[in-house]
Order: structure tokens, then sequence, then C-alpha cells
């Protein structure tokens, strides 16, 4: 069932997005992002939340992507991008909580300031951990909180108002994604220990821990 | 320090700009009847969602998100509660707090830089 919630509150953020949250971000994070999207293979690609498309510009040309997002206006919004990508995007509307994509569909998953949003995000990275094929690939371009003063205690602070208008500021991504079962290969700060990437994949075979108990981890 | 002279004069402008911000919404609030220790916390307080709105508003479309939005709201932080500590102790004239606001945001800036230097591309879980 979709977060109705989550979903109007990112409907209202949809026609001002790109203005608050575009240019500047944008260009400083460009290298970054387009190299974690060169990883793009030629199998089967879901990109998580696209929002009003400002990654597509860094997309590789030529690649087949399926992409989600809660919000029916973010996609609106991203319908001039996704006609100018010189390759496929099919643009659906979509909660990662409620994909209605089969089990071990994807050889990778491309998130880009996703899991800051996500209302539960241990929950939502098992959903994508779901629909991965085993041994998929998981790449995430994400911030987190930090564990460094004073910038920890400013995040912790001030997350209970950011949550409001978007994102929560203090997420312990990482943490999350080993949390969800993914085996993280690389991460590397892209500014300070908060906007990072993060490099995971679908154990090929399920460890020891997860077949005795499946749903210990939370 | 970021690449290229339009983030590195971004960040320095952004920087001053809400410490100078924070410092003259302090300035106002606080004044001597306020006994100093919730003085700093609240102008602490303050300064921070001050700079978070001007981050927000004015700031991030041009020069970023993160790595505009954590030296403001420190920036915020910092100059909210030295100048509300200020003005609750003894009076404080605007232009002092402008000042402090301007030295606090700066000296924030250069400390995100030196921080920033060291953590960059280090592999690190959070």
């Amino acid at each position: 069932m979709t977060d109705t919630l989550t979903r109007d509150k990112w409907d209202r953020a949809a026609s001002t997005f790109d203005l608050m949250a575009g240019g500047g971000a944008e260009k400083r994070w460009k290298t970054a992002k387009q190299h974690l999207f060169s990883h793009m293979g030629d199998g089967t690609i879901l990109f998580m939340a696209l929002g009003t498309g400002l990654d597509i510009p860094v997309f590789p040309p030529g690649k087949t992507i399926t992409a989600i997002d809660i919000s029916p206006k973010m996609l609106h919004c991203a319908q001039p991008r996704i006609a100018a990508y010189d390759g496929s995007i099919n643009a659906l509307t979509m909660d990662v909580h409620a994909m209605d994509f089969p089990d071990q569909h994807f050889d990778q998953i491309f998130t880009s300031c996703t899991f800051c949003s996500v209302p539960n995000p241990v929950e939502g990275l098992r959903a994508i951990k779901r629909v991965l094929k085993p041994g998929g690939e998981l790449f995430m371009f994400e911030h987190t909180g930090s564990q460094f003063f004073p910038f920890k205690l400013m995040m912790d602070i001030m997350t209970p108002l950011s949550r409001k208008v978007g994102p929560e500021m203090n997420r312990p991504t990482s943490a999350n994604v080993s949390a969800a079962g993914f085996e993280i290969t690389k991460i590397e700060n892209i500014y300070l220990d908060v906007v990072k990437t993060i490099y995971a994949r679908v154990p090929s075979s399920p460890p020891e821990s997860s077949r005795d108990s499946p749903e210990q981890a939370s | 320090m970021p690449t290229g002279w339009y983030f590195i004069l971004g960040d320095i402008l952004s920087g001053v700009l809400a410490g100078v911000v924070a410092a003259l919404c302090c300035v106002y609030l606080f004044d001597q009847q306020w006994p100093m220790f919730i003085a700093m916390f609240a102008a602490m307080l303050v300064g921070m969602v001050v700079a978070m709105v001007l981050a927000l508003l004015l700031l991030m479309r041009f020069f970023g998100a993160m790595e505009v939005m954590i030296p403001t709201m420190l920036a915020g932080m910092w100059a909210g509660m030295i100048v509300g500590m200020r003005a609750s102790m003894s009076s404080l004239a605007t232009i002092d707090a402008c000042l402090y606001g301007a030295l606090i945001g700066l000296l924030t800036v250069l400390f995100c830089w030196l921080v920033n230097s060291r953590l960059q591309g280090v592999t690190s879980h959070d």
C-alpha cells in the first residue's frame, strides 16, 4: 500500500524542487555521480526515486532503465528530461515499500539521495534486495548522518525540522545497508563523512545468520 | 576546499551571510534581561534555524546542498550562541554583532574545508 503521507509531501515539493535543490548541488556532485552511474551495465537496471530527473543528464547514454518514484507530480516534472535522454527510461509511480516487480528481477539498482527520505529505510532496502538478483549490485549516492562533532550534534538537532519539508539529515545509511543484508564492497566520502557513495551487492548465497533467522535484522 | 572559484567564493559568501544574519536576529532578540545560559542555548537554536531557512530558500540553489547546509547551519549555531551570550551579558552594538557573525561564518567555512580535506575520499561507515 502506498505511503500517502510521503507521496503528498513530495507532490507538494515537486513544483519548487529544482529551484531549491537543482543547480548548485548538481554542479557540485556531477563528477561523483557520473563516476557512480558509469557502472550501469547492459543488464536490467532500476533507478530508485527518480524525482524530477535531475540525475538523468549524467546517466551514460544508451541504457534501458526502469525508474520509480512515489510522487506522480515529481515524475511529471521529470518528463522533459526523460524525453531528452539518449536511451530508454520507463518511469513508474511506485512506493519502494510496495514494489510490483517480481523477486530477483534486476541486475543493478541505483539510488541518488533516496534513503534520506524513505520512511522505513531498512525495510525499503530489504524491498530492493528482494528485487535484485543474487549477486546483483546496489550503487548509492546518499547523504547520511555524521559521526563527528559538531556535525553530528547539529544534524541530530535539525532532523526533526528538516523531515517536515524533505529529507532526514542523520540517517545511518551504510549501517542500514548492512542491516538489510547487503554486502558492502566500498564506501567513498564525497563531502565530509556526510555525502558518500556506497557500493554493495546481494550475497550470492545467504549468510549463515540469515538462513538461521531471516527476520532478525532491523 | 572546493574546486573552482565559483564554489570557493560561494562557500565563503554562504558562511559569512549565514553568520551575519543569525547574529543580527540574535542581537535583536536577546538582551540583558535574559539569563546568560538560556540566552546562549536559545540563540544557538535560533541561529541554526535562521541559517537553515536561508540555505534552503536562497543559497542551496546556487552553491550546493550539504556543502552549503552544513557550514551555514554551523555558522548560524555558533554565531547565534556567541552573540546571544554577549547580548545577555552587556549591550552589544549591531555592527559588532555583524562582525562577530562574519568572523564566525568565515572560521566555520575554513573549519569545514579543513575537516573535509581529511575525510574526502576516505572509506568509512556512518
